[in-house]
């Protein structure tokens, strides 16, 4: 455990999430301070919604009955969406047809 | 002009999710006595009666669970301990009895006087201590978040103390540089966390909008707009890229995730030198999400709306002529002085953002509201003659 109390990320995950200082030339002085990663337990998709993402919902629906017809809805209920996951999902749908532009580009290397 | 505004060509604004002033940054006040924050001293009363002081004992996660109420009457009863009266005075004696209704627990309610370790918070401490840090960065309303970061967007709520959807009936900062031929943007997390800015802007003008690998892009590549304005990851979700851990902060979420996710836009800026030497960042909460602070919000210039009971479920009607609770606000760049404080003589809401936005890139503009026109403005904070070249940078 370190001082705040995490177990000491793994390899892979300090891979995935984890922030490498940059190296600044030149006549820079720059001290580099160490932060954690959070834990993996900090992860929770079953987590309900807050009342925040509740109103992002509600938003999010809004937009997409103005802007999509009827048949091109995602189609969910907002009562039948219950945790972070659930909206995660929902939120990503709508924003895809939004803003395609958002969609992220996959980082794998095209194979030849 | 001051050396730093005129190679200033750049704004970042990162707006964080409810935390208090007291609580991030209150423990300053050992390093620095001028930081306005908690010295042990600063006390509610519980349910019980029992002075219940401000303690560094507040916790990355699993602590301010259930979500303490930020909606307009908590923080009415935070701010003003249930008196609705005409005369009443903000006492800051409410938080506790207020969360005390979430879960009837007198030992729970206690924990929202809680506050972090400076150790706890290496980039806000780190930042804060390098920087500027403000005294007196309240929310512009004290009540919950969409309408607090309307005031970011557009000077204003138009009326709204809530989350309702609403409808501008004026420009907001973007659409304000786009008619100036200004680049502007919002950066959201991921099509997963999208925006908080939905119906307004990101429903009509999604061309506004990029992600943050498009910002982290954009700061590699030095094609930055002239300003940004970026939010967090809003909740734990898969992506792609595997599992994203929300980095807004709001509670439940992980704090350090949150602190992750500000030395990553940090770390973007400051590794592109041209870059760095031209921008100034804003890291920002939209409101104090029901945590404790000791600072009573002041008056403020109203903007012209009003919102009566049965928005404001009290008894009253809110006039906007009250600033929200303090929360923290830090400004980087190489141009400030290291360990600058901005005193609390000077006041500053979400208002300042657009406000500051407009007098650098835009000039004199008269269709802002009265309370954008009033609000204090930050970039008098570049003070220094030549950049800095001592600085931080983080890693894990």
């Amino acid at each position: 455990m370190n001082e705040a109390g995490n177990k000491p990320a793994s390899k892979r995950r300090r891979k995935a999430i984890g922030l490498r200082a940059p190296k600044l030339g030149g006549d820079f002085t720059a001290i580099p301070i160490h932060i954690l990663i959070p834990p993996a337990t900090a992860m929770n998709k079953n987590r309900p919604i807050s009342s925040l993402i509740k109103a992002q919902l509600l938003h999010i629906q809004h937009a997409e009955s103005a802007r999509l017809p009827k048949d091109k809805r995602v189609g969910v209920k907002l009562e039948d969406i219950h945790t972070e996951a659930e909206a995660a999902a929902y939120i990503a749908a709508v924003t895809r047809v939004l803003h395609p532009q958002g969609r992220k580009r996959s980082r794998r290397k095209p194979r030849s | 002009m001051p050396p730093g505004l005129d190679a200033l060509k750049h704004i970042v604004v990162l707006m964080m999710e409810n935390r208090s002033f007291d609580h991030m940054l209150g423990s300053l006040k050992a390093v620095n006595q001028q930081i306005d924050g908690v010295d042990g001293t600063q006390y509610n009363l519980d349910t019980q009666g029992n002075q219940v002081f401000v303690q560094p004992l507040a916790a990355f996660q699993s602590q301010l669970d259930p979500d303490p109420d930020h909606a307009f009457p908590a923080v009415d009863q935070q701010i003003f301990a249930g008196d609705q009266s005409p005369t009443r005075v903000a006492t800051m004696q409410g938080f506790v009895q207020n969360y005390f209704q979430q879960q009837q627990d007198v030992a729970h309610s206690q924990k929202i006087m809680y506050y972090f370790s400076a150790d706890k918070l290496p980039v806000l401490t780190s930042l804060a201590t390098n920087f500027a840090v403000f005294n007196r960065w309240f929310a512009s309303i004290p009540g919950p978040t969409i309408c607090n970061r309307a005031f970011a967007h557009y000077g204003t709520s138009f009326g709204q103390v809530g989350m309702n959807m609403f409808y501008p009936q004026g420009k907001s900062i973007y659409e304000r540089l786009q008619d100036a031929g200004i680049l502007a943007k919002l950066y959201y997390f991921d099509q997963a966390s999208s925006t908080m800015e939905v119906v307004n802007l990101f429903q009509h003008q999604p061309q506004l909008f990029g992600t943050y690998d498009q910002f982290l892009a954009d700061c590699k590549s030095g094609m930055l707009p002239a300003y940004s304005f970026i939010e967090p990851n809003y909740t734990d979700h898969d992506s792609d890229d595997g599992e994203q851990l929300a980095s807004d902060q709001h509670p439940d979420h992980n704090v350090q995730a949150g602190e992750l996710y500000i030395a990553s836009v940090y770390n973007a800026i400051v590794s592109n030198p041209a870059l760095w030497a031209s921008t100034v960042l804003l890291v920002v909460y939209d409101e104090h999400g029901g945590i404790f602070d000791h600072v009573p919000p002041p008056a403020c210039t109203p903007d012209g709306h009003s919102a009566g009971p049965a928005d404001t479920q009290l008894t009253y009607t809110f006039n906007f002529d009250r600033l929200g609770v303090r929360v923290p606000a830090i400004l980087i760049s190489p141009w400030i002085p290291k360990g600058t404080v901005v005193g609390t003589d000077r006041v500053f809401e979400h208002a300042s953002i657009p406000a500051t936005v407009t007098k650098k890139f835009i000039g004199s503009y008269t269709a802002s509201t009265a309370r954008e026109q009033g609000a204090q403005t930050f970039l008098d904070l570049l003070s220094l003659d030549t950049p800095r070249t001592d600085t931080v940078v983080f890693n894990t």
